[in-house]
C-alpha cells in the first residue's frame, strides 16, 4: 500500500450522545450534536478548503478559507466554528465562496516562496493543496509587496527545522504546544502583517526556549515551516507502517513512515489507544540510535573478559554458549544457571527466554527489570485485587475530578500521559502531589497543584497511613462500596488500625515533615472530590516498604469506593515498553504466565503437557539473590536480554562482584553495555523497527509491532533465542512471532483471546480478553475483583534502616529526564544528548551554601557504598536536606551509591533513599576512573586479519 | 460668587487649569468648582458664573468676565442653541455637576435607579431594559436586554459585567466624556446590569490613552463601593490596541492574553470572560440604563424613529466650527447636525464628505445629507452610525488618500488573526498607492521566464480597481471582526462616491 | 554482609512488616511468604542458620523458620 496521509477532519470530534440531521450540498447526514459543519463534511468525505483547523486542537476560524453559506443565515460563517443545528441546509461551493477562497488564496500566495518544486513539503504541503483547491491562477499584487521572505531558518532543535519565510501564521503550532501537550512554549510574537511564531521571548530560538520538542507543532504544521530535517534529507516516505514506541510504558503507536527500508520518520498514529496521536522527543525523533556506529553487528566470545572480543558466526556462538551452560550444570548444578528476560523486547521474545530457561536450563531462575521497578505493583495489587497490574484505561483520566500523583514525574516519565493529565487539569480537575521535590507538575503553564505535600523520603506508609486515618475519623469512607465488594472483618480491623491517634497527620509530621493540616485537606479531597484516581511510580516502589505502599495506596482506594468505573482507580506507570508485558509472561522465578505460582499444580501441568517437558516446582532466583548467589560461588551462568543491570541495579561494586564470580554471562543487547564488560559470549540484538511481536503497555494493552526493515544483525531476538535453545538440544520450530503468540493465549486464561490476527482487526487488546470479554477489559474490577473480595491490608510504617548520620547527612533520591530514557543506552546515542549531556545533582540553597558550593562546581557524592562526582545544580526544589539525581550516563556511576537494601516482599531495590555526603570535588572519584579503564579495555574487539 | 470650569481632558488641553488658577488669583472669595464639560468643545475653556457662559476663555480674559464685559459672553448657557435643542438622558449632568461629588450625584436623582432595580427585582428589570429598546451603543447596536437576558438565563457560577471603555474611533470622545464627567452614572448603570444578571464582578477596560478617565474611575469606584456592594468593580488599563475594542479580543486582553479576535460562537454571553457568562456592552450603553430605570422603559423609548428608539450621543468632530457633545433622539439627519448644529466647516470651506462611525465608517457625500439618524437607514445606504462619531472633511480632502489612510489604519490596528485583514490590508494600501501611479508594468518578479505562469503584462488602472474591489469584497465577507469586514466602507465609499479623485470618470 | 547474613536480614525485615499480627499468625505468614518466593538453597541457608542458633535472628523469625523447616521442608537443589 502507497503512502496516504492520515484523515484529518478539521476539528475535533463531539462526544455528545445526541444526534443532529443536517444537509451538506443536498445530502443528509447525521452527526453528534457539537460537531462543526467542517467535520460533518468531513464525515462524508466533503473536503471544505481549509488551513488553520486540524482535528487534533480546537477550531481557531483564522485562515478564512472554510467559508460556506447556510440557508437562512446571514453572511458567510467559517464551517470551522459553526456547530451543525437540525435542518442546517450547508452549501459548501458557490460561485461566491469559490470567489471568496481565490481572494484569501491570492492574499497567501502574495506572501510565499515560489519555488514549491524543490521545497521539502512538496506534494505535502496544505497550502499548496488548497490553492490547487481552490483553482488559482493569478496573483494580482504581483510579488513585490511587503513581506517575511528574508526570515531565516532556526536550525536550533536537532530534529526539526522553524523556517519563518514560509510560515502562513496559522496559529496551528502554538495551539498544538498549548492544548496537545500543553507546555506553552510558543506564542505569536507582534500582531498584524508583523505577526510571527516565536518560541518564547525574541531572543529565544526553539533549542533554548521552553519547548521539550514533541514534535506536536511538526505534525500540526501545514507547511514546510516546522520540518523533520530528516524529511529535508531523504524525502517524502513512500509507505506507513504501524508500530509501537520501545521506550516508555505509554506505549504510544506510531506511523514509521518509510522509504524504502530507509525510516524517513516516525508520526504519532492519530488512532493510537493510548496516545491519540502525540508523541514525545524519544519515540517521535530518537530512532537513530538503530543506526548508530556503536552497534554490534556480530556475535563475539572471549575466553576471559580481560581479553578482547573476537568476532564469530552465528553458528559458532550458540553451540559456544549451549555448552558452556551444560558444561557448568554438571559441574556446579541444575540451579547453577539463570538468565534475566528484558522488559523491551517483546512478548513473544520474553516468553522464550523463560521458556528456555524452564524448559531448557530445568529450573525457574528467571527474572526482569520490574525486579527493580514495579515488582511491589505485582505483588501488592495481587494481594489487594488480585491482578498484577493497573485498573484503569488512559482514557480514563478524562473523566477524574481528582488526581493523585504519588512517587511519580509524569511530565519527565510518561511525557504523552501527562500531556493527557494536564488537559483534563486545565479543564478544572483537581490534583495533589506527593513527593519529596517539587516536580514540574506542581505549578507549570495553567497546572496548580492544589496541595503537595513534600514528603520525607522514605516516609510513604507513614504518609498514606495517615491519609487513611482522616479519612476514616472524618466519616468520609465508602460504606456501601465496602460492604458489597471488600471483606468487611478485614476493613475493619484496618480502619482500627489507622484510626488509633498515633497515626493522625499530627503525630506523624514530625516523621513525614509533612504539615498535618495540608494532609488533612488533601485527605478530603480525594475522599469527597468526586471521581478520584491515584498514579504512581517508582517513588513507591523502590524502597524498603514498596509493597506495603502500594498495598496501602489499594486500602484508600477501596475506602473511597474509587474502583471500577471510568475515573477512578489504581494506576502504577509502568516504566518500560514491555515490562507489563515481560511480567505477563512468567518472567518471575515464582510465577509463570499470567501471574500463577510454579508451584501450582495444574498450571505447571498445562504447560507441561505442551511442552513435554517436567517443571521445576521450586521458586527460583530474584536478580540480586543470583547475584548473592554468584559471589557465594554458587550460581554461574547467566543469559541477560536487553538488560544493563550493571548501571541499573543498585550497589555496582556488588553487582561487578556477583558477576566477576560468574563464568560464563552472555550478553544479548544492541551496544557493549556496561554488563558486557564482564560478559563472555555477545550475542547482537536487534531494533523494535527490525522484529515482528508484541508490547504491552501500562494499561494492559498488547499493541503489535511491525518489522519496516531487517535486522541488521542478521536475526530478529527471538530468532536469537530459538537458535540457543536449539543448541541446547530444544526442538523449536516458530516460524512467526504470531506462532509464539497463539502458544501464550493456549497456556494463559487472561490471554486466551488475543492473537495476531485479532489485534490487526482490533488494533490493540487491553488483557483479560477471553470468552467473558473478548474484545479485551479496558477497566478492571467492575462488578467484582479479580480476587473476589478486595483485601484491606494493614501497612504498618517500618522506618528504613538506611540512616543520615553525621557522616551521611543527606538524603538521595532519584528519577528522570525528559529527553534521555533509562540508563541511556538508546538516547544517548542520539541526539537527545544535547538536552542531557550528563546527570547533575540537585541541591538546595541552604545545604549548598554550608559547603561552600554553587551550581556548576564538581561535587563528590559519597555514601557506605561508594562514591562518585557530579556537578551540581542549587535549586529549591529539593527541600533542605534532601538531594536529587538522574542516572542516565554511565560516566556518573550513580548507582555505586546507590545501597542493597530492598522492598521486603520482592526485594525491589531501594533507590530512592540514601544516606548520603556532599563535598567538593576536583574531578571524577577514583571509582569512576578505574572504571573508565576497565571498560575500554573490556571493549576491545579484535580485528579479524581479513581474508584474502 | 460661583465660578465653574471643566476639568475634562480637552478643557485641561485648552488650558482650563490655568484659567482657573487665574480666576482664584483674582476673586479669591469666589467659590471656584470643576464641574464636568457642558461638551461645547470650540468653546472650551468655558466658564460658567452661575449659569451664564464665557468662552472659549483665556487667563487674559479673567478681568473682563469678572467685569461683566466680557466679548466672549455666549448668554445663558443652557439657552445656547447648541444645548437647548438637545436631548439630554445620558449627559443630564454634563456641565452641572461636580464629577466625584457623590453629593451632586445624589442630589440630581443618582441611585433612584439602583434602588429601583433592587425593587423590582432581576427580570423586571432586564424587562424594562428590552421595553426600552435601548441597543448598543458601542457599534454593533444589538438590543441590550436581549444580550442581558441571555447571560440571566445561562448557567455558571459566576458571571461578568465588562463594560467597554476603549473608545479607539477617532472622532470620538463621548465615552471620555462621560466617563471623565459623571463616573457615578456608569457605575450605576454596572451595578444594575450585575443585578439583573446575576454578575458579582464588573471590569471597566479602558485604554491606556484616557489617563484622566482612568483616574477619576479608579477614585469614583473606591467612593461609591458601599453605595453598589456586594457588586465590585474593578478598572483595568488597555495597551494602546484598537483591536481590543472589538469584544472579544477586550476579553482576551482582560485575561492577560493577546489581544487577538475570538471566533464565535460562543458568544461571551455564554462563554466570556475567563469562559463565564459575560455581559459586554459600551460605556454610553450602561451609562443609559440609570435614566431607563428611573423614568421609565417608555419614556425612553417614546425618542427616536423605527428601531432606533432612545438619543444618541452624537460627537461632532474633524474639520467642523461647533464641535461637540450633541445628544439627540435618533431621527435627525445628517445634514442638520452637520450644518446646522456643527455650523460647517471650521475653516468655511464647502463641505466635501462626512465620516460615519469611526475610521471604519463610510464617507457621506452632501447629497446623502438626507440621511437620518437610523442604524438601518445608514446601513441601507451602505454606512453604520457606529459608536455616533462624525468627522467632517472640506473639499481640500483627498478621497484616495483617506481610503488609503483607512487600509494603513487596519494594518496598523489588525490583531493578525485572519488573513484577510493582516495582509490584506497590506495589500490594500499597495494597491492604492498603484491606483495613484495609474496601474503598474510587471514586477521583476513576474518578467522571469521561470515564472511561466505569472502574468508579465501590464495591469491598468482600471485592473487595479477592480482588484481593489475584490479585495473588499474578500475582507469583507471573509474577516474573523469588523476591523477587516469594515475596512471596505471607507474604502469603497470613498471609490463610489469620488470616482474622481482615484482617476476614474465621475459618477453620472 | 555475606550471603547468610543478608537472608537473615530478609527474614528479619519480612517479620518487621508482619508486626501488626499476633505471633501464631505472623510466623504462619512469614513462613508461607517464604516458601512462596525464596529458592530452594536460599530455604536451606535460613533453616540452617536456626539450627546454628544464629543470635542475629528475631524470636518472631526464628519462630517462623521453624514453621518453615517443620511443615514446608524443601528439597536440595
Amino acid at each position: 500500500m502507497g503512502y496516504e496521509p492520515q484523515k484529518d477532519f478539521g476539528t475535533p470530534a463531539s462526544r455528545s450522545e445526541k444526534t443532529i440531521t443536517l444537509t451538506i450540498d443536498g445530502e443528509k447526514i447525521n452527526v453528534p450534536e457539537g460537531t462543526s459543519v467542517m467535520r460533518a463534511a468531513a464525515e462524508m468525505d466533503t473536503h471544505i478548503p481549509k488551513l488553520c483547523a486540524t482535528d487534533n486542537i480546537k477550531s481557531f476560524g483564522s485562515c478564512r478559507l472554510c467559508l460556506v453559506e447556510i440557508d437562512d443565515v446571514r453572511g458567510t460563517p467559517a464551517s470551522c466554528t459553526t456547530p451543525v443545528a437540525n435542518g442546517m441546509a450547508v452549501h459548501t461551493q458557490t460561485p461566491k465562496l469559490q470567489k471568496l477562497r481565490k481572494g484569501v488564496m491570492e492574499l497567501y500566495i502574495s506572501d510565499h516562496p515560489l519555488d514549491c518544486l524543490t521545497c521539502s513539503a512538496n506534494n505535502d504541503c496544505e497550502l499548496q493543496d488548497e490553492a490547487a483547491a481552490v483553482g488559482l491562477r493569478d496573483v494580482r499584487y504581483g510579488y513585490e509587496g511587503e513581506n517575511h521572505l528574508g526570515l531565516e531558518t532556526d536550525s536550533s532543535n536537532p530534529y526539526f527545522d522553524f523556517d519563518p519565510s514560509k510560515c502562513i501564521a496559522c496559529s496551528r503550532c502554538v495551539r498544538a504546544c498549548d492544548e496537545v501537550q500543553g507546555t506553552y512554549a510558543l506564542t505569536i510574537e507582534g500582531r498584524g502583517f508583523g505577526s510571527m511564531v516565536s518560541a518564547g521571548t525574541p531572543i529565544d530560538d526553539f533549542m533554548s526556549s521552553e519547548c521539550v520538542s514533541c514534535g506536536a507543532c511538526v505534525q500540526a504544521c501545514p507547511t514546510a515551516t516546522l520540518q523533520e530535517k530528516s524529511v529535508k534529507e531523504i524525502g517524502l516516505p513512500d509507505k506507513s507502517v504501524i508500530t509501537t514506541c520501545a521506550y516508555c510504558g505509554v506505549g504510544c503507536t506510531f506511523r514509521a513512515e518509510m522509504r524504502g527500508e530507509q525510516l524517513v520518520r516516525m508520526v504519532p498514529w492519530k488512532d493510537g489507544k493510548a496516545n491519540r496521536g502525540h508523541s514525545c522527543v524519544k519515540g517521535r525523533f530518537a530512532w537513530g540510535y538503530a543506526n548508530h556506529k556503536e552497534r554490534i553487528l556480530n556475535p563475539m566470545i572471549r575466553e576471559s573478559i580481560d581479553q578482547p572480543w573476537r568476532e564469530v558466526s552465528w553458528e559458532e556462538a550458540f553451540s559456544h554458549a549451549a555448552s558452556e551452560i551444560q558444561r557448568i550444570q554438571e559441574k556446579y548444578g541444575t540451579r547453577s544457571v539463570g538468565g534475566i528476560t528484558s522488559s523491551r523486547c517483546t512478548n513473544e521474545e520474553t516468553f522464550l527466554v523463560q521458556k528456555l530457561i524452564r524448559a531448557g536450563f530445568h529450573n525457574n531462575n528467571v527474572d526482569t527489570c520490574a525486579r527493580v521497578c514495579h515488582s511491589p505493583t505485582g505483588y501488592g495489587l495481587k494481594t489487594t485485587f488480585g491482578t498484577s497490574a493497573g485498573t484503569q484505561d488512559f482514557d480514563s483520566v478524562e473523566q477524574s475530578d481528582v488526581m493523585l500523583v504519588i512517587g511519580a514525574n509524569p511530565t519527565d516519565a510518561h511525557p504523552v500521559f501527562a500531556s493527557r493529565m494536564k488537559k483534563r487539569l486545565r479543564e478544572g480537575a483537581k490534583l495533589i502531589v506527593i513527593d519529596p521535590r517539587r516536580i514540574d507538575l506542581v505549578r507549570m503553564p495553567h497546572v496548580e497543584a492544589a496541595h503537595h505535600l513534600p514528603l520525607q523520603p522514605g516516609t510513604n506508609v507513614a504518609v498514606l497511613t495517615s491519609l487513611a486515618h482522616v479519612i476514616v475519623t472524618e466519616g468520609l469512607v465508602d460504606e456501601a462500596f465496602i460492604r458489597e465488594r471488600c471483606d468487611w472483618d478485614e476493613y475493619q480491623d484496618w480502619a482500627r488500625f489507622v484510626s488509633d491517634e498515633s497515626h493522625s497527620p499530627e503525630h506523624l509530621e514530625a516523621i513525614t515533615k509533612v504539615p498535618a493540616e495540608e494532609l488533612r485537606r488533601a485527605a478530603r479531597l480525594y475522599a469527597t472530590g468526586g471521581k478520584s484516581a491515584i498514579y504512581y511510580g517508582l517513588g513507591v516502589t523502590e524502597h524498603s516498604q514498596g509493597s506495603s505502599t502500594v498495598m496501602a495506596i489499594a486500602n484508600l482506594a477501596m475506602a473511597t469506593g474509587n474502583i471500577g468505573r471510568p475515573g477512578v482507580g489504581v494506576n502504577p506507570l509502568r516504566g518500560q515498553n514491555n515490562v507489563q508485558g515481560a511480567c505477563d509472561m512468567g518472567s518471575f522465578p515464582h510465577e509463570l504466565s499470567g501471574y500463577r505460582h510454579v508451584s501450582d499444580r495444574a498450571t505447571r501441568k498445562l504447560f507441561e503437557d505442551d511442552w513435554g517437558v517436567t517443571l521445576d516446582p521450586e521458586p527460583g532466583l530474584r536478580i540480586p539473590n543470583m547475584l548473592d548467589a554468584a559471589v557465594d560461588g554458587e550460581f554461574k551462568a547467566l543469559y541477560v536480554q536487553g538488560e544493563d543491570i550493571l548501571q541499573s541495579d543498585p550497589n555496582t561494586k556488588h553487582v561487578a562482584a556477583g558477576l566477576e564470580a560468574m563464568e560464563c554471562v552472555i550478553v544479548h543487547d544492541l551496544f557493549l553495555n556496561e554488563t558486557a564488560n564482564y560478559a563472555h559470549i555477545f550475542l547482537p540484538g536487534s531494533t523494535f523497527l527490525e522484529k515482528d511481536g508484541t508490547f504491552t503497555n501500562a494499561e494492559r494493552r498488547i499493541q503489535l509491532v511491525r518489522k519496516v526493515m531487517e535486522p541488521m544483525n542478521g536475526l530478529q531476538d527471538w530468532e536469537v533465542t530459538q537458535e540457543l535453545a536449539r543448541a541446547m538440544g530444544l526442538d523449536w520450530n516458530y516460524a512467526h512471532p504470531s506462532q509464539i503468540m497463539d502458544e501464550v493465549a493456549r497456556l494463559t486464561p487472561t490471554f486466551a483471546g488475543v492473537s495476531f490476527d485479532r489485534l490487526g482487526e482490533l488494533g490493540s487488546i487491553q488483557w483479560p480478553a477471553n470468552d467473558a470479554t473478548p474484545d479485551g477489559t479496558p477497566v478492571m474490577h467492575e462488578t467484582g475483583f479479580v480476587r473476589g473480595k478486595g483485601k484491606f491490608v494493614v501497612t504498618d510504617y517500618v522506618p528504613t534502616d538506611e540512616k543520615t548520620g553525621p557522616r551521611f547527612p543527606l538524603l538521595l533520591t532519584t528519577g528522570r529526564i525528559l529527553s534521555q530514557y533509562n540508563v541511556g543506552a538508546q538516547t544517548r546515542r542520539t541526539e537527545n544528548s544535547r538536552w542531557h549531556e550528563e546527570d547533575i545533582l540537585e541541591m538546595h540553597p541552604s545545604d549548598a551554601e554550608n559547603r561552600g558550593l554553587k551550581t556548576g562546581d564538581w561535587t563528590n557524592l559519597a555514601s557506605r557504598s561508594g562514591e562518585t562526582t557530579l556537578r551540581l545544580l542549587v535549586t529549591d526544589r529539593v527541600a533542605p536536606g534532601v538531594v536529587y539525581t538522574t542516572f542516565h550516563h554511565p560516566a556518573t556511576q550513580a548507582n555505586v551509591v546507590t545501597t542493597e537494601f530492598s522492598d521486603w516482599a520482592t526485594n525491589c531495590p531501594e533507590y530512592k533513599v540514601t544516606a548520603v555526603q556532599i563535598s567538593p570535588s576536583n574531578g571524577p572519584s577514583d571509582w569512576q576512573e578505574d572504571y573508565e579503564a576497565h571498560s575500554e579495555r573490556a571493549r576491545r574487539i579484535e580485528i579479524p586479519e581479513s581474508a584474502e | 460668587m460661583r465660578i465653574a470650569i471643566s476639568d475634562d481632558a480637552l478643557a485641561i488641553a485648552c488650558g482650563a487649569d490655568k484659567l482657573a488658577e487665574a480666576f482664584a488669583r483674582a476673586a479669591p472669595d469666589a467659590e471656584i468648582v470643576r464641574t464636568s464639560s457642558w461638551g461645547m468643545q470650540w468653546l472650551e475653556p468655558l466658564v460658567d458664573i452661575n449659569g451664564m457662559g464665557f468662552g472659549p476663555a483665556t487667563p487674559g480674559d479673567v478681568a473682563a468676565i469678572l467685569d461683566g464685559g466680557s466679548d466672549k459672553a455666549i448668554g445663558k448657557i443652557e439657552d445656547h442653541p447648541f444645548i437647548a435643542k438637545q436631548q439630554r438622558l445620558t449627559f443630564a449632568r454634563a456641565g452641572k455637576t461636580q464629577p466625584l461629588s457623590l453629593e451632586d450625584y445624589t442630589e440630581t436623582g443618582g441611585w433612584v435607579a439602583l434602588k429601583k432595580a433592587y425593587e423590582i427585582g432581576p427580570e423586571a428589570t432586564i424587562g424594562m431594559v428590552t421595553e426600552s429598546g435601548l441597543r448598543g451603543r458601542g457599534g454593533a447596536g444589538f438590543p441590550a436586554g436581549i444580550k442581558w437576558k441571555t447571560v440571566a438565563g445561562a448557567p455558571g457560577d459566576q458571571k461578568y459585567i465588562v463594560c467597554n471603555a476603549d473608545e479607539g474611533d477617532s472622532g470620538t470622545f463621548a465615552d471620555r466624556m462621560l466617563m471623565e464627567g459623571d463616573p457615578y452614572c456608569l457605575i450605576e448603570g454596572m451595578a444594575i446590569a450585575g443585578h439583573a444578571v446575576g454578575a458579582t464582578k464588573g471590569y471597566i477596560y479602558l485604554r491606556s490613552e484616557y489617563p484622566h478617565a482612568i483616574r477619576k474611575m479608579e477614585t469614583a469606584i473606591k467612593a461609591s463601593a458601599h453605595l453598589v456592594s456586594p457588586f465590585k468593580l474593578e478598572v483595568r488599563v488597555g495597551a494602546g490596541a484598537y483591536v481590543c475594542g472589538e469584544e472579544t479580543s477586550l476579553l482576551n486582553s482582560l485575561e492577560g492574553k493577546r489581544g487577538e479576535v475570538r471566533a464565535k460562537p460562543p458568544l461571551p454571553a455564554l462563554e466570556g470572560l475567563f469562559g463565564k457568562p459575560t455581559v459586554v456592552n459600551n460605556v454610553l450603553t450602561l451609562a443609559a440604563v440609570p435614566n431607563v430605570l428611573s423614568e421609565g422603559a417608555k419614556a425612553y423609548a417614546d425618542y427616536g424613529i423605527g428601531r432606533s428608539r432612545g438619543t444618541m450621543p452624537v460627537q461632532l468632530a474633524g474639520n467642523i466650527k461647533q464641535g461637540g457633545l450633541y445628544e439627540i433622539a435618533f431621527g435627525i439627519t445628517l445634514g442638520e447636525l452637520v450644518e446646522e448644529i456643527g455650523g460647517g466647516t471650521e475653516s468655511g470651506r464647502p463641505i466635501k464628505a462626512v465620516q460615519v462611525g469611526g475610521p471604519l465608517g463610510a464617507y457621506f457625500p452632501p447629497s446623502m445629507f438626507h440621511l437620518p439618524f437610523d442604524y438601518e437607514a445608514f446601513t441601507e445606504a451602505g454606512g453604520l452610525i457606529g459608536h455616533g462619531g462624525i468627522v467632517v472633511f472640506d473639499d481640500t480632502a483627498d478621497m484616495l488618500n483617506q481610503a488609503h489612510f483607512a487600509m494603513e489604519f487596519c494594518a496598523v490596528e489588525s490583531c493578525g488573526k485572519c488573513t484577510p485583514c493582516r495582509i490584506g490590508a497590506v495589500r490594500g494600501q499597495e494597491t492604492l498607492e498603484r491606483i495613484r501611479a495609474g496601474g503598474r508594468g510587471a514586477g521583476a518578479c513576474e518578467a522571469l521566464p521561470q515564472m511561466h505562469n505569472a502574468k508579465s503584462s501590464e495591469r491598468s488602472l482600471e485592473d487595479e480597481v477592480v482588484l481593489l474591489t475584490d479585495l473588499c469584497e474578500t475582507m469583507k465577507f471573509g474577516s474573523l471582526c469588523a476591523l477587516g469586514g469594515f475596512t471596505p466602507y471607507p474604502v469603497m465609499s470613498a471609490l463610489t462616491h469620488w470616482p474622481e479623485d482615484f482617476g476614474l470618470e465621475p459618477a453620472s | 554482609m555475606n550471603s547468610r547474613d543478608n537472608l537473615i536480614y530478609m527474614a528479619n525485615q519480612i517479620a518487621r512488616n508482619f508486626a501488626t499480627l499476633d505471633d501464631a499468625a505472623a510466623a504462619n505468614a512469614i513462613a508461607a511468604h517464604i516458601v512462596k518466593y525464596w529458592d530452594p538453597r536460599m530455604r536451606v541457608k535460613i533453616i540452617d542458620s536456626l539450627e546454628q542458633n544464629e543470635s542475629k535472628l528475631l524470636p518472631v523469625s526464628r519462630n517462623a523458620v521453624a514453621v518453615l523447616r517443620d511443615t514446608h521442608q524443601s528439597d536440595a537443589p
